[in-house]
């Protein structure tokens, strides 16, 4: 129990500006099963990702077994022991369980090179067994429930210990974000189950489920691994304080704070639902105020946002601009009904890379540098000097490539795209600073906080808590597609912790 | 990923550059200047102006749609259509039958667009099906060659010259010309490029994509009508299979020019300036005595050579 399986040591991965892991070091003992805790991007995925091989690390070692390991691809990990399972499932639908489980690993059960079903089902029901479902390996994989896909999965994970003669590694990324409460219990069964067998490195958002399934708990924040703790000498309260920890460079919340006075309400949302992502959700959004939605991985904000924006209809509930319900056909009527959007994906969906800082600018909003049925060249280079000057996007060239700008001036861009004709009435703002260094993170909370003035409303979904907090008037807090929690802004501050009781 | 970076070739960017294209078309003509003097001669470039038209044309319209990150196989057979059709109306309905047959292949394109922005099937699905469909329709009305029994003269003047330029020729690079600056000065042009650059980050600044991808279909369906009613004028004649032979070397003719397959980057200019390049390889092909069977195998390998220049290898790590 106390022999060291797989050692991370001091491992670093930046993507672009940030700095996903940060030097990390941990543990992992003989079949032990350890929860891997923190806000959302702390490091968690992208630590599992390079165990996975699906990523390599800038600086610091795995050490597997006593050797060192540098897995190139996921196959080459899955050789050396160590298999994932996926946040969003890897199977093929059209597949038989039998062929997903053995899937690029069928040599046992090839005759002259053609399947030989029997020993594929055989060999399949063997790895089945060691779950104890009794799921048919010749089924269809699409006509499984989705837990029972998640067995599947498991089994297929597991299939690794006959062909490396060792115990695996099983690293879970949020196992029973999706699920409900009774699936959970089957997945928390089936972890328990795993730990005879193998060594389990477990992500959940659910503190819970954390404390009841591993045996020790590592704290990631900010791409470090701040605490590790045995389950029995911490407690939920502890975990929540311990993930908070350290935040620089967000704005202080007081300071930017505005005083709320009554607006009326822009976007009124009533019960509205999508299954399964999110049902009855109703919250008011008033002019120039910023609303907060927290809200974990799984929890539904990111699809109740899709549907605000017109690219998925809801099917229950009604969304009201300005007192009237409307029926959003899809992003271009929702932006011709004022809705704006400012995507977390900036370099795929907010601009588009290959056109220029002046293209991407007036993209939204062409017709109005128009003369007749043309462009006014001339005028639209006036409106992007104005509005490049005003936000102060460097380099200021209209004609410099969006890809050539760095991340906080693309951000702008992508703003500044929402405003140059005329303001929209909602915003939604998706993740707006994602991989902004400190000075473009603060000019970014700045213009929201001036374009709230302006009397936009704005919806905000942010990455960590603190910007949410810094950066919202209330918050509205999601957790399995209901609302949990509701912070309006006539009350006090909501502080992260509180928030955070509400999210797992 | 390190390992998946892009790797820029040193001659990508010289193509990128308008120029690369331009050259290569002038290094050609000097070639066949050399070889063979009369090859330069007015007579003679009119004659070469002249066989260029319809691959002009239809390199317009392949040109559209490429933009937007598409292609379109059907370009030739809705040629091939028109020019039977034209042959079949000329004599029951005389001039007017002109317009209308451009109506049917607009209309045509219009649908091909729909069904690929609408049921999201890939512009390369669908259009193979039109390639199948027009190609048919045109073979089941026409059979073989309709020679024009009357009305000839509301095609006549596209085969005639104008100080020595052909009109088919005017008439193709007038077109061209045309969409060249709506690409530049309206909107919607912006928008081509934009969903062919970005699609997801056009449809999320509230482009009405499926509105510009049927017009971009539309508009080559009706430049391929336009080449169909060309190639009456200069045959007397309607035949289904009459541009079978050209829809790679109107795609060539593209990327020749150093428009990319996904979409976004390139433009009109350089489409002319492919177009002109595969006109002068064909005619020179003939000129130097070269068997013409090896005509489609260097469109194959030029159409090979500058997608491998071209393509934006970092949009994914495979390419499908």
């Amino acid at each position: 129990m106390n022999e060291v399986l797989l050692r991370v040591e001091a491992l670093g991965k930046r993507y672009g500006t940030v700095r996903a892991l940060d030097g990390v070091s941990l543990e992992l003992r003989r079949h032990e099963v350890l929860g891997l805790v923190g806000e959302n991007g702390a490091g968690k995925s992208t630590l599992l990702k390079l165990l996975a091989g699906l990523e390599r690390p800038d600086s610091g070692r795995i050490v597997l077994r006593g050797q060192g390991f540098t897995p190139g691809n996921a196959a080459a990990a899955a050789d050396a022991g160590i298999g994932m399972v996926f946040q969003e499932l890897s199977l093929l639908p059209n597949l038989s369980v039998a062929e997903n489980i053995l899937l690029g690993h069928e040599d046992g059960a090839l005759r002259f090179g053609f399947y030989d079903w029997r020993a594929l089902n055989a060999l399949a029901a063997a790895q089945l067994a060691k779950l104890g479902c009794r799921i048919s390996p010749s089924a269809r994989t699409d006509s499984l429930s989705f837990s029972e896909r998640q067995m599947v999965e498991l089994a297929k994970v597991l299939a690794i210990e006959e062909r490396t003669r060792h115990e695996p590694v099983i690293l879970l990324d949020e196992p029973t974000s999706t699920l409900d409460a009774g699936q959970v219990e089957l997945v928390l069964a089936q972890v328990e189950r795993l730990r005879s067998r193998a060594s389990v490195l477990f992500v959940s958002h659910r503190l819970g489920e954390v404390l009841r399934v591993c045996d020790r708990i590592c704290v990631l924040s900010q791409g470090q691994c701040v605490a590790v703790r045995r389950r029995e000498d911490c407690s939920l309260d502890e975990l929540q304080r311990l993930m908070l920890q350290r935040e620089p460079g967000t704005v202080g919340a007081a300071a930017v704070r505005a005083s709320a006075p009554p607006a009326p309400a822009w976007l009124q949302v009533r019960s509205l639902g999508l299954e399964p992502h999110y049902r009855d959700v109703s919250f008011e959004l008033g002019a120039g105020t910023v609303l907060g939605l927290a809200g974990a991985e799984g929890s539904g904000r990111d699809r109740l946002c899709r549907t605000l924006f017109g690219a998925e209809a809801p099917d229950a509930g009604d969304i009201l601009l300005d007192g009237q319900v409307v029926r959003l056909a899809g992003p271009a009527d929702a932006v011709q009904k004022g809705i704006a959007y400012v995507p977390a994906e900036r370099q795929a969906e907010g601009i588009v890379a290959g056109m220029s800082l002046s293209d991407n600018m007036t993209l939204a909003q062409l017709d109005s540098v128009r003369r007749g049925p043309f462009i006014d060249l001339g005028r639209e280079r006036q409106l992007v000097e104005r509005w490049t000057g005003r936000l102060r996007i460097t380099p200021a060239a209209p004609q410099t490539p969006a890809r050539q700008l760095s991340g906080g001036n693309q951000q702008k861009l992508v703003l500044a795209k929402w405003l140059v004709a005329r303001d929209p009435k909602v915003l939604i703002l998706d993740r707006p600073l994602r991989g902004l260094d400190a000075g473009a993170r603060a000019d970014i909370v700045g213009l929201v906080r001036e374009l709230a003035a302006r009397g936009i409303a704005i919806l905000l979904l942010a990455d960590t808590l603190d910007e949410l907090v810094a950066m919202s008037d209330s918050v509205i807090v999601m957790r399995d597609g209901r609302v949990s929690g509701r912070f309006p802004a006539t009350e006090a501050a909501p502080s992260k912790q509180q928030i955070l009781e509400r999210m797992v | 990923m390190a390992s998946l970076a892009p790797r820029r070739w040193l001659p990508a960017r010289l193509l990128t550059s308008a120029l690369a294209p331009l050259a290569v078309l002038l290094a050609l003509l000097g070639i066949m200047g050399a070889l063979d003097p009369a090859f330069l001669s007015p007579r003679h470039l009119a004659v070469l102006a002249d066989e260029s038209s319809v691959i002009l044309l239809l390199a317009t319209a392949q040109t559209l749609v490429i933009l937007l990150g598409g292609i379109d196989l059907s370009l030739a057979a809705l040629a091939g259509l028109a020019s039977v059709l034209m042959a079949l109306a000329l004599p029951a309905l005389g001039g007017i039958a002109v317009p209308i047959v451009l109506a049917l292949t607009t209309l045509a394109g219009a649908f091909q667009g729909a069904v690929h922005a609408r049921a999201q099937l890939p512009s390369v699905v669908v259009t193979l099906a039109g390639m199948g469909l027009w190609s048919g329709l045109a073979l089941s009305i026409g059979h073989t060659t309709i020679a024009v029994a009357a009305g000839y003269s509301a095609v006549a003047w596209l085969d005639e010259t104008c100080f020595g330029v052909p009109a088919s020729f005017v008439v193709a690079v007038g077109t061209l010309g045309l969409l060249a600056a709506g690409l530049r000065w309206w909107p919607v042009g912006r928008r081509v490029r934009a969903i062919g650059l970005g699609p997801r980050a056009a449809l999320l600044s509230g482009i009405r994509v499926d509105r510009v991808k049927v017009l971009a279909f539309a508009l080559a369906g009706l430049l391929a009508g336009l080449a169909g009613t060309v190639m009456v004028a200069r045959t007397s004649s309607g035949n289904p299979a009459i541009a079978d032979s050209l829809l790679l070397p109107s795609i060539a003719a593209v990327v020749m020019g150093g428009t990319a397959m996904t979409g976004g980057v390139g433009g009109l200019g350089r489409s002319l300036i492919g177009a002109l390049t595969i006109g002068v390889l064909r005619s020179g092909i003939a000129a130097a005595g070269v068997d013409p069977a090896f005509e489609p195998i260097a469109y194959g390998i030029v159409l090979v050579l500058a997608v491998a220049l071209t393509i934006d290898r970092r949009a994914e790590a495979v390419t499908k």
